[in-house]
């Protein structure tokens, strides 16, 4: 992790490498008509669902940020651009991917969102949060 | 000499011993699973670090947990073997792996 950029392939990343576990074991159940399937449980299905609704999110900002970068422009005398809109591609969909990721773990592995671990995992979601913040920040203003 | 639980039938073949032996103890099936992510775990540091004096954790975790999904998933096809919580449990460990392994690289190494 060093920036902005690594950051976010980094969290879509983990969230590609999720729903291809999470596609492949659904598959496998649903190809050898399995005795179970973990699409059997109503977490896994609604965050396999929640996190396709994220991923293309992601897709259409991602376009959105294109475009926004493409449009912008540098007043001449001006340090910075007037919008940080094209840092912009780390808002909304990838901070409820990167807690959708880990709703299966937390609540399967540690005991659910109210356990006496999951302020681990909130915390960890705060720093990825405040991370992206500065990194979008400092890219668009430099060192405060 | 009194047994703690009824000796499997083992002349009705491998599968059925299994079958029997989790009715009576029914973690054999997530101890089998734990045997799989800790011998290709263990194994694998140790053997990098042998051959080249250090080890990558996050990406044998990622092994490892891969290896892991695949017999658990073998064992879900037939009722019996594992149970539906331990399968979710094993997908949570692939998943805690990759948030560890992309983490822990630059996207030049992945």
């Amino acid at each position: 992790m060093g920036s902005q950029t690594s950051l976010t392939i980094s969290i879509v990343m983990i969230a590609l490498f999720g729903m291809a576990i999470m596609g492949f074991a659904i598959n496998f159940a649903s190809d050898n008509n399995a005795n179970m399937s973990i699409s059997d449980s109503s977490e896994v299905s609604s965050v396999y669902s929640s996190q396709s609704g994220n991923l293309s999110s992601f897709k259409d900002e991602s376009e959105d940020t294109y475009t926004s970068i493409l449009d912008t422009t540098v007043e001449p005398g001006s340090d910075v651009i007037p919008s940080s809109a094209p840092m912009s591609l780390t808002r909304g969909s990838l901070l409820s991917t990167a807690k959708n990721m880990v709703t299966i773990p937390i609540v399967y592995i540690f005991g659910g969102w109210g356990s006496p671990f999951a302020i681990f995992f909130t915390t960890l979601l705060s720093i990825i949060s405040l991370l992206f913040i500065l990194y979008i920040y400092k890219t668009w203003k430099g060192n405060p | 000499m009194a047994y703690l639980y009824n000796l499997p039938n083992a002349t009705s073949g491998i599968d059925a011993v299994m079958i029997q032996t989790m009715g009576s103890f029914p973690w054999l099936g997530a101890l089998i699973l734990m045997f799989v992510y800790l011998v290709v775990f263990l194994g694998g540091i140790t053997r990098q670090k042998n051959k080249i004096g250090t080890a990558d954790y996050s990406a044998w975790a990622i092994i490892a947990s891969i290896a892991t999904l695949i017999p658990a998933l073998l064992l879900s096809v037939n009722g019996g073997y594992i149970q539906l919580d331990w399968l979710i449990i094993v997908v949570g460990l692939n998943i805690l792996s990759a948030i560890w392994f992309f983490l822990d690289k630059k996207p030049s190494e992945i």
